[in-house]
């Protein structure tokens, strides 16, 4: 009797302790770039800010007691490494991947996700699309693991007009000049459904090859020919840099409303013909109050440079996951990844920006955005110039959103 | 004879057992790095067997993965052929475009047959994101493998077996290719096409036959590379994929039929490997092929047939140290290099300028680098890889010096063995 | 009309830009049979060193002192380098400089980063030089248009009219029988080489700050002065000058013309027949710019494989 009790007393205790011995399993974030090659810029600046947003995770606290791991894969420039590299992250239990630099990439790694759940199940993992701007990511390809936390092509055009717009530098004749591809055609179509709000007439569209053209003068030519009073463009990188080279060459008077102005080396390199020129930004310091100057000192702090370009979207976006995965309980010290997705699809953060939430019907993040005009009065300068953004007018996320599209059909799982 | 068999099986053996040996990461790596051995020996028997050195040949691998995509998503989906039997669809496809592009290409010959085939796969690079219904645009076309003969193909093991039952029959009949009178005249063409014309052959036609041959294997390779990944890029046409196969072959050695297999496989390893762990990955492969070029023109496969000769002419006891002091000055080196270049691509990166900035001006922070800290500024941080590449050079000169000796005295005992059989009375 | 003229104007300066580029490819090729992947390298470098060494010796010092550099490593890699593996053949020449591409533009990216790096007109040189149809043309592009007018006539008489030029040219030719004559060939070939790569290092230089200086600079102008020299002719100067011409106003007058395949059919009425075909017969001309270039590189490739003007076959 006494022996029974006694074993009672200490068996019930130590199983009690055993069972929350379990082994818990730390949760693997993968950051799937390009960080190798002619398009590493982007894809490093990408590693950058989730290095920044999974260290705060961790100094938070980590999930279940146990460190969030980030690891990198270089996806060596093209969709065939990505798919390669992306066997390898799930070889390796990530059961997130973030990715942003390329709408290609993101096209093929939303597929290869969206297979490998449909044939594993309870394997699941997330993509977390920081940056592939793409309408149909959110369109016809959009599925449950896929959440966008960056713009789209709608919603950054819609906001780049109305800012315009109120600052009076719109005009009544827009040019259109785009790459010829998904993002660019994306863009020409967004700039003119927007014709009608914005109050112009699209005198010409023009779709270019990506990155492979060296002079812009016969653009510059057409442009000017049209006698447009405003460029609209979602070119990016060289493209915009050698279209507004050449457009201050030939003195040719128009404004721009680009969406990637702010790209690291743009105004380093365009220096004072960036000037009255206008952005449509995720993020502008000057537009975030204390709470955006307190972001920029700490990012500045822990990574050497300030946050700029997509680096603010990507942290944001890393921090609705977290705020998702503090709501998921460890099962057998695992994260169900389904619970994670349901749980990040009702999200709701504040940003230094304002709120930013996750939108069910077609997981695209609803954030704020911001018109801004390079100018010399602006408080945070640019690329080590004097040259800065400041803000034109913010726009709420509710603002800034535009309706889902109906070629959206979401499957999810039971 | 036997010998080779007995190799051809122990290898084929090992390549069987990979799954249940390695782990599931490098199984994932060894699909592109078989389908890569494939198309470097399509690209061989153009290249190496036949002279032709073509710079457009992913165009045929394109060809070869749209022409499989296009099959798979056939059909609502169901595709055309079984899954095990999809890379028929990129061997026609890789076939007959290859059998029309080499028509046009081996009109000329030498430099001039280069271009052409660039400026083939260049036209299609350039044109195909403008045809969205054939190449899917920028986002390209994706498909989803169907279950077929009992299997599901749903895992990567499966895909893995399909894939190296495939390379290993196209090795096989390529092989065989070589065997038969057409692999006979391509090696006639390559050394003196002129000669023969003139003994009755129709060369242009064996080119062409040749070109389509060789087409037609690398589109097998374009397939299993969809059949893998499930999608199709029109990325495929860049002009880098032509260039790595060129290579990837060369680096393997153009005279042995393995050779540029081996090379294949090796580059592929290197650059799925290395890329994860340094952003500098691709100076190191230019200084490979560099390197490779410069000082093993035969290749890898020459450098071990090589080997292996000198290795029976004198005995391995010999050729031992020279190949261990040879092995040490390639590490050697390498070391110094990777670490010069990983110091400098530290010190000179935008985070640096602006963590020396923070410390003041002039300052020079120490590095991070292999778990140790480095000073910029002291002299142990250049000492250790000054010492590394010192080491390496008298390390490959001594090997270099030994097997010198090592050919003299055999040289030396011939001559000697020769004059003693003379003076010996017959 | 005006912006006809432009057009026209747009069309020569930069093919003029594409042949100081390829002028030294198309020299290498024709004295050595080499086809340098390396040589957009060289333009790359070439503005790298006018940006590094703009600092302290100030946009001409910068301009001159760039091509030197660029030329003596274009010396070193023919004398270190390639001269090991000539008698491999073409092949591993070839793909040596391919190799060589690789570092040297992974290189830069190790010193100078991954964004383009800052390098602009200099204050002096960015003014107007004239006005057409209301738009402006930069002072700068004349600049550029003069100084590769000045290299084509300068290289011309070098090869033409001087001692060394046929020395030069008979090294092209028969470089044994110049050899047995008693000329040292293998230092003509170093010579060759390192001038061609000083030509591209001064294209880069002057080109450098108008377009911008980055990376890929290698990989954007590379395969158009291909396309240059195989259309001008493997060696010759004239037709490298002729072919980047042609090219360059293409280019920049098919960047105008909206027109598609659909619109020619349209005349024999069959326009909804091409529109209904879809694909290849309603790409705009214009979106197709950059590749007709290649286009005509491969049509002079199957009629007229010497090129415009090139002489031996």
């Amino acid at each position: 009797m006494k022996l029974h009790q006694t074993l009672s007393f200490t068996l019930a205790p130590s199983l009690l302790l055993a069972s929350t011995l379990t082994v818990a399993a730390p949760v693997k974030i993968a950051i799937l770039e390009t960080l190798s090659g002619p398009q590493a810029s982007t894809g490093l600046t990408y590693r950058a800010a989730a290095r920044y947003a999974v260290d705060k995770m961790n100094a938070a606290g980590g999930w279940n007691g146990e460190e969030v791991q980030l690891l990198e894969y270089d996806n060596q420039g093209g969709p065939a490494g990505a798919a390669d590299k992306l066997k390898a992250a799930i070889a390796d239990g990530v059961q997130i991947v973030v990715q942003g630099a390329s709408s290609a990439i993101g096209g093929q790694i939303t597929e290869d996700v969206r297979k490998h759940n449909l044939r594993n199940p309870g394997k699941e993992l997330i993509y977390l699309n920081v940056g592939a701007e793409a309408l149909e990511l959110t369109g016809n390809k959009c599925q449950f693991y896929h959440f966008r936390v960056a713009g789209n092509a709608q919603v950054r055009t819609k906001a780049l007009v109305a800012g315009m717009k109120q600052a009076n530098a719109l005009g009544t004749r827009v040019y259109s000049i785009n790459q010829n591809y998904s993002w660019g055609q994306d863009m020409e179509q967004a700039i003119v459904d927007n014709a009608a709000p914005g109050g112009y007439q699209v005198v010409e569209k023009t779709l270019h090859d990506v990155n492979k053209v060296q002079d812009f003068a016969p653009y510059v030519n057409k442009i000017a020919a049209s006698k447009a009073d405003t460029v609209m463009t979602g070119n990016w990188s060289n493209d915009l840099l050698l279209l507004m080279k050449a457009t201050k060459a030939a003195g040719l008077k128009a404004r721009f409303g680009t969406v990637y102005l702010d790209q690291p080396g743009n105004i380093a390199n365009a220096g004072d013909l960036a000037l009255g020129h206008f952005v449509v930004q995720a993020f502008n310091p000057e537009a975030a109050g204390d709470a955006g100057e307190a972001f920029v000192k700490d990012y500045n702090a822990k990574m050497g440079h300030p946050p700029t370009f997509i680096e603010p979207q990507t942290v944001f976006g890393l921090m609705m996951v977290a705020d998702a995965m503090g709501r998921v309980k460890p099962e057998d010290g695992k994260l169900n990844v389904n619970k994670l997705a349901y749980e990040l699809e009702k999200t709701s953060i504040d940003t230094p920006m304002g709120k930013t939430s996750m939108r069910a019907d077609d997981h695209q993040a609803l954030m704020p955005m911001v018109v801004s005009m390079a100018s010399k009065d602006a408080a945070y300068k640019a690329d080590g110039t004097d040259l800065g953004f400041k803000p034109v007018k913010k726009f709420s996320a509710e603002e800034a959103a535009t309706p889902a599209q109906a070629t959206c059909k979401m499957k999810r799982p039971s | 004879m036997k010998a080779r068999f007995f190799w051809i099986a122990i290898g084929l053996a090992s390549l069987a057992a990979v799954p249940f040996v390695l782990s599931q990461g490098l199984v994932n790596a060894a699909i592109p790095m078989l389908i890569a051995a494939l198309f470097a020996c399509a690209y061989n028997l153009l290249c190496g067997q036949a002279g032709m050195l073509s710079f457009g040949h992913s165009a045929y691998f394109g060809v070869g993965a749209f022409s499989t995509i296009h099959a798979m998503n056939a059909l609502g989906g169901a595709g055309l052929l079984p899954t095990p039997l999809m890379p028929l669809a990129g061997a026609a496809g890789g076939l007959v475009f290859g059998a029309i592009a080499g028509w046009f290409a081996t009109q000329r010959s030498g430099t001039y047959f280069a271009m052409i085939t660039l400026a083939i796969a260049e036209l299609i690079h350039a044109l195909a994101p403008h045809l969205k219904g054939v190449f899917g645009g920028e986002a390209g076309l994706s498909s989803m493998r169907m279950p077929a003969w009992g299997f599901t193909f749903g895992t990567t093991n499966e895909v893995y077996y399909l894939t190296l039952v495939w390379v290993a029959l196209c090795l096989a009949l390529l092989y065989l290719i070589t065997r038969t009178p057409l692999g006979r005249l391509a090696l006639g063409v390559r050394e003196n096409s002129h000669r023969l014309s003139f003994l009755g052959y129709e060369v242009h036609r064996i080119n062409v036959l040749i070109f389509a041959i060789s087409g037609m294997f690398s589109g097998v390779a374009g397939a299993l590379q969809v059949v893998s990944n499930e999608a199709a890029n029109y990325v495929v046409f860049d002009p880098s994929l032509s260039a790595a196969v060129v290579l990837n072959t060369y680096i393997g050695g153009v005279n042995v039929f393995l050779g540029p297999a081996l090379g294949a496989a090796l580059m592929t390893f290197f650059g799925y490997a290395v890329s994860d762990l340094t952003q500098s990955w691709l100076l190191y492969q230019g200084l490979l092929f560099v390197l490779v070029m410069m000082f093993m023109p035969t290749g890898l496969s020459g450098l071990a047939v090589l080997a292996i000769a000198a290795a029976k002419r004198h005995g391995i006891r010999a050729v031992a140290p020279a190949a261990a002091l040879y092995l040490a000055a390639f590490a050697s080196l390498t070391a110094a290099i990777v670490f010069l270049a990983e110091l400098l691509g530290r010190v000179f990166s935008q985070d640096y300028k602006a963590l020396s900035q923070a410390a003041g001006s002039g300052e020079l922070p120490p590095v991070l680098l292999f778990g140790w800290s480095w000073s910029p500024a002291g002299m142990l941080t250049w000492l250790v890889p000054l010492a590394l590449m010192v080491l390496g050079i008298v390390c490959w000169r001594t090997a270099g010096g030994s097997l010198r000796r090592q050919a003299d005295a055999a040289v030396s005992n011939t001559v000697a063995a020769a004059v003693t059989a003379e003076r010996r009375p017959a | 009309m005006e912006h006809l003229v432009i057009s026209l104007l747009n069309g020569v300066i930069y093919g003029l830009l594409l042949f100081m580029v390829s002028a030294g490819l198309t020299l290498i090729f024709g004295m050595m049979g080499i086809l340098n992947f390396a040589h957009a390298s060289f333009y790359m470098l070439g503005a790298y060193f006018a940006y590094a060494l703009q600092g302290p010796l100030g946009f001409w010092g910068a301009i001159i002192a760039s091509p030197v550099l660029v030329g003596l490593i274009g010396v070193a890699v023919e004398r270190y380098i390639l001269r090991r593996v000539h008698h491999h053949g073409h092949a591993h020449e070839l793909l040596i400089t391919f190799g060589l591409s690789f570092i040297i533009a992974e290189l830069v990216k190790l010193f100078f980063g991954n964004y383009p790096v800052n390098y602009r007109v200099p204050g002096d040189l960015d003014f107007s030089a004239f006005t057409l149809g209301g738009l402006n043309y930069p002072a700068y592009r004349v600049f550029m248009g003069i100084v590769a007018v000045s290299m084509f006539v300068a290289i011309y008489q070098l090869l033409t009219r001087t001692r060394v030029g046929i020395v030069v040219r008979s090294a092209l030719y028969r470089p044994k029988m110049a050899e047995a004559l008693g000329h040292n060939v293998p230092l003509v070939f170093m010579g060759v080489f390192g001038v061609g790569a000083a030509l591209a290092g001064l294209a880069g230089a002057v080109a450098g700050a108008f377009y911008t200086t980055n990376p890929n600079m290698a990989l954007e102008l590379g395969v158009m002065v291909f396309v240059v020299v195989v259309v001008g002719g493997l060696g010759s100067l004239g037709g490298a000058m002729a072919a980047s011409l042609l090219i360059g106003i293409v280019t920049s007058i098919a960047v105008g013309i909206d027109a598609t395949l659909a619109d020619l059919f349209s005349l024999f009425g069959a326009r909804e027949l091409a529109e209904q075909m879809g694909g290849i017969f309603v790409l705009k001309v214009s979106s197709l710019a950059a590749t007709i270039p290649f286009a005509l590189m491969l049509l002079v490739l199957l009629v007229r494989p010497n090129g415009l003007m090139g002489g031996k076959g």
